[in-house]
């Protein structure tokens, strides 16, 4: 599409929705204003109910704990879909070399960045996984915590190089974990089932409140989901910056004309 | 005053992607925005999403964009060579 007809398409659809904008605007709820009583409700049961400060776990992990367990298999096949997809072509050995573009050089990481990386790589982890503790009695939670733990991976790329890297990422140690995540969270539903209540169901003793152990179930699926959550992000980085790598075989293919 | 000033930048870096026209540079301005965003989280005081925001806003779709990046530009060099050959 040229500029032109897209910016004459773009002015002609502003022009129908900006009527509809101008009177929506003024009935908006005012900010941090929420209409929802359901939230009001669950703020002041759940300490009580369930011995839990965190709301949003309690929400995540009992109330709605079937929703998470939907998202929980929606991350599951996207690294899984992606794994499939990029599987194969680059990057197998772990040795591979880095790919280059002509006139491009592969600098190393400098002393500076891998100090600092080595530095907050370690705090990053600490602090994901106070997080991921802490579930119940402070904000975030086994989402939180497993990304932030996935992130300090990162760290260790950028300090260390791909192969100091990926002589810390084992794929199949980081497929199991994932599967053994989701597997935790899926058993975790089959303990109420036992007894004879609907899945899911929170029948743990539920602990004292503030406590690392509070909530009954809880940690134990917020366990899980930390485990499938940083294995998955883990996956994924493999798979994405395998990617990077040359194809041994492909790499033939272009050196053999230049002799 | 905080959330006034983080929304206009909010509004400026959402801006700055849009308008950005080589790739690379849009992906770190696609950080820069994930930044904001995250930051603008912390100051509503919803610290759980900040958190998830600044892991998977700034650093790993950044990342995972600059990967595919560089492996497009991987492969179009090898297929710029290949037909040089023919």
């Amino acid at each position: 599409m040229k500029p032109r007809v897209r910016t004459a398409l773009f002015l002609a659809a502003a022009a129908g929705a900006m009527p509809a904008l101008v009177r929506a605007l003024p009935h908006f709820p005012a900010f941090g204003d929420h209409p929802s009583p359901y939230a009001d409700r669950v703020l002041a049961s759940a300490p009580v109910d369930r011995h839990v400060q965190n709301v949003v776990t309690a929400l995540n992990f009992d109330y709605r704990g079937f929703d998470t367990l939907g998202e929980e298999f929606i991350l599951l096949c996207a690294v899984t879909g992606v794994t499939v997809l990029l599987r194969g072509s680059r990057g197998e050995h772990r040795s591979a070399r880095t790919g280059q573009v002509e006139g491009r050089p592969v600098i190393p990481p400098g002393e500076a960045v891998t100090l600092i990386a080595r530095l907050f790589g370690v705090a990053t982890f600490v602090l994901g996984l106070s997080v991921a503790l802490h579930a119940t009695s402070t904000p975030g939670g086994g989402f939180q915590g497993g990304v932030l733990i996935a992130s300090g991976f990162l760290l260790v790329f950028l300090g260390e190089g791909y192969r100091g890297w990926r002589a810390m990422m084992q794929a199949e140690l980081m497929d199991a974990v994932e599967a053994a995540g989701a597997l935790v969270y899926v058993g975790c539903g089959l303990v109420g089932v036992w007894q004879g209540l609907p899945y899911l169901t929170n029948t743990l003793p539920l602990g004292t409140a503030g406590s690392v152990w509070a909530g009954g179930l809880m940690p134990v699926i917020n366990a899980g989901v930390t485990c499938a959550v940083l294995g998955g992000f883990g996956m994924l980085f493999i798979e994405f910056l395998e990617e990077t790598r040359v194809n041994p075989d492909a790499e033939q293919d272009t050196e053999a004309p230049k002799s | 005053m905080l959330i006034d000033i983080l929304q206009i930048l909010l509004a400026v870096t959402g801006t700055g992607v849009a308008l950005t026209r080589r790739p690379v540079r849009q992906v770190i301005a696609l950080g820069a925005n994930g930044l904001v965003l995250a930051l603008l989280f912390m100051a509503l005081q919803a610290p759980d999403v900040a958190f998830a925001q600044i892991v998977v806003g700034t650093a790993a779709l950044p990342m995972l964009f600059m990967v595919v990046l560089a492996s497009m530009r991987m492969d179009r060099r090898r297929e710029d060579r290949r037909e040089g050959m023919s």
